[in-house]
């Protein structure tokens, strides 16, 4: 039987397998994704990916089929309609150099073998990709097991030959900033002379995915993703960070970190990293000194530890002091990314500081 | 309009029970619906002298459900019997309980629903929600539970007690049992065990059908015993049952046993 691995705020942490799954298997830009269920299914989450895509200024639509299941396929069984599903994406033009079949709860309910479906020879990879939410897995779980069946499309080469790289593995495809952040880690890689290999998964295509073994690290989003990182590990032998830091020092760690798995000496970056930091600092020097009072970032969300000691580490760092009747700043949701997630915290706690000493 | 259910362990008989039951009950001049549900789809085919005939979600399938009539779907067999079967699925694919639903919503929207009793036949176990249907929303008002003196048999007979009880508890259920039919296998003391059963479910045996080869040399002519020997001994024990159920006034919700209960209940029985 399942577990359901409930953290205290469900609203927010757990959501549907299959939305986490499409978050990333929609950033393989050649690959069509195929929701075996109910229409239903894929509109919420085209309309979430969208709007996404659309937030974030691309103008693009995610290449999703449904099976669209009524009820007689319930009754009498949906791999036929699976079956023509995948003959449609392939059909598609451009043709998909992949296809991710995704399950949903009915078709694992009435006993569907998408698997055996998925495993007739087309010539173009078909990867079935459990996203079954009631079988106790949520929106992380979903993200896990894209990025698994992402990963099956690369040989495995526990031998391959490593570039001196970096993957970044399981960005949030859907948080805001995505980007910067991945920007960020690029740079602070540079610093030890570690180039980017991949966006483990973000605007790739299929293809791409053959390269995922040379990285000589991977860089996991967050720590929640460790399993992936043993995957890959294992399929590819390489080593991992398990996460993208957070706040000033743990960026420093973060090159440390890099360096030590990497065979590095990251002494001299940590110290170009902590003067640009310094600087990076004295930008806000008008506002040291003030009167700050943090808040929750919203009722509906609990405050998440790394978000608390980025805020204690630049309240000390910029002298500020805490009270009540300080100007409201709310803790950061998620916790900033690097020296340019801080920098950009900064910004708006300058922006709050000002406009509460205008009135 | 009296709807009843008869569920009991797979092969246990409850399909023979039905069409004699039902032939029995048009013999007094009743208007009978026998439903039979359960995707081996064979309940109703005594009645029909041997003929399979279409099931609805066979044609559901063929046809999708917009263009189906109650003629498409209701089959008149012997001494008038209206005759339907749910059908289901190929083995090991889809869900045959969901057909269930399906099937009771066409009926319904087909108004088929009707006559002075109805008989529902379902299978061996409630494995789902679906073949606990009948027992729903106020189909079947009284349940009668078929099974011999065979443990195994008893076994499902309490495990269908138990989703009588659960469902009787809802507001929209009116579902009760309405006794228990031994079906005899011939095992000594059997009518004395499943009476005793049947008492300490909190109900009571409302037939005993012995084992007569009649039943047999009836279905090998593809007839029920009504028809094939109307003046046999066995055909006026399915006239008694029938006689019985029909005036019976007396409903309980039952007291399933616990499963050592029951071990050391049918222990009591056994020769040794």
């Amino acid at each position: 039987m399942n577990s359901n691995p409930s953290p205290s705020n469900s609203s927010r942490f757990e959501g549907c397998t299959l939305t986490g799954a499409l978050s990333v298997l929609t950033e393989v830009r050649d690959a069509v994704c195929i929701v075996h269920g109910p229409s239903g299914c894929v509109h919420h989450n085209f309309s979430l990916l969208h709007a996404t895509l659309l937030a974030n200024d691309r103008l693009e639509v995610p290449r999703l089929l449904s099976t669209g299941l009524t009820e007689n396929d319930i009754i009498f069984g949906g791999e036929e309609a699976l079956e023509e599903a995948i003959a449609r994406g392939l059909s598609l033009s451009p043709a998909p150099a992949a296809v991710f079949v995704l399950s949903t709860c009915i078709v694992e309910t009435i006993g569907d073998d998408t698997e055996a479906v998925c495993a007739k020879a087309r010539g173009v990879p078909v990867i079935a990709v459990p996203t079954a939410g009631f079988l106790g897995g949520v929106f992380e779980t979903g993200v896990k097991n894209a990025l698994s069946a992402v990963a099956s499309l690369a040989r495995p080469a526990p031998a391959a030959e490593k570039t001196l790289s970096a993957n970044l593995v399981g960005e949030k495809n859907l948080e805001y900033g995505v980007d910067e952040n991945a920007a960020e880690i690029a740079r602070l890689l540079s610093r030890l002379g570690i180039g980017i290999n991949l966006r483990f998964v973000r605007g790739i295509g299929t293809e791409d995915v053959g390269r995922l073994g040379s990285a000589a690290v991977n860089v996991l989003r967050e720590p929640a993703l460790r399993p992936v990182g043993e995957d890959l590990r294992r399929r590819f032998n390489t080593p991992y960070v398990d996460s993208f830091p957070a706040g000033l020092a743990g960026t420093r760690r973060f090159l440390e970190e890099a360096g030590r798995v990497c065979g590095i000496d990251a002494s001299a970056a940590v110290e170009e990293e902590r003067a640009y930091q310094a600087e990076m600092l004295s930008r806000f020097s008008e506002i040291a000194g003030s009167r700050v009072c943090f808040r929750s970032p919203h009722p509906m969300l609990e405050t998440d530890p790394d978000a608390v000691a980025v805020c204690t580490e630049c309240t000390e760092a910029l002298n500020l002091t805490v009270d009540p009747d300080g100007a409201a700043i709310p803790f950061p949701y998620p916790a900033p990314v690097g020296t340019a997630g801080t920098r950009r915290m900064l910004h708006r706690w300058s922006v709050l500081i000002r406009g509460k000493e205008r009135k | 309009m009296k709807q009843i259910a008869l569920y009991g362990k797979g092969g246990i008989g409850k399909s023979t029970t039905a069409a004699n039951l039902s032939a029995a009950l048009a013999g007094e001049g009743l208007d009978i619906l026998q439903i039979g549900c359960d995707p081996k789809h064979d309940s109703t085919r005594m009645l029909m002298h041997g003929a399979w005939i279409p099931t609805v979600l066979d044609l559901i399938r063929e046809r999708g459900d917009a263009s189906i009539t109650v003629d498409d779907v209701v089959y008149r067999g012997f001494g008038g019997v209206r005759c339907v079967e749910a059908g289901g699925p190929e083995p090991g694919i889809g869900c045959a309980g969901r057909g269930i639903i399906a099937t009771f919503q066409l009926l319904e929207r087909l108004e088929a629903l009707k006559g002075d009793i109805i008989i529902y036949d379902v299978l061996g176990d409630v494995v789902c929600g679906g073949f606990a249907m009948p027992m729903r929303e106020g189909y079947a008002q009284e349940v009668y539970l078929v099974t011999s003196g065979e443990l195994m048999s008893l076994y499902a007979a309490n495990n269908i007690a138990k989703a009588i009880t659960r469902l009787s508890r809802r507001a929209r259920s009116r579902c009760t049992l309405g006794g228990v039919i031994c079906n005899a296998k011939n095992i000594e003391g059997e009518r004395d065990l499943v009476e005793e059963f049947a008492r300490r479910i909190n109900s009571r045996l409302i037939a005993y059908v012995p084992r007569d080869r009649t039943v047999q040399i009836a279905e090998l002519n593809r007839q029920t015993v009504i028809e094939y020997a109307p003046e046999s001994d066995q055909a006026a024990v399915y006239r008694d049952l029938a006689r019985a159920i029909r005036g019976n006034e007396t409903t309980s919700i039952p007291t399933p046993l616990e499963m050592d209960e029951l071990e050391s209940f049918a222990l009591e029985f056994v020769q040794v």
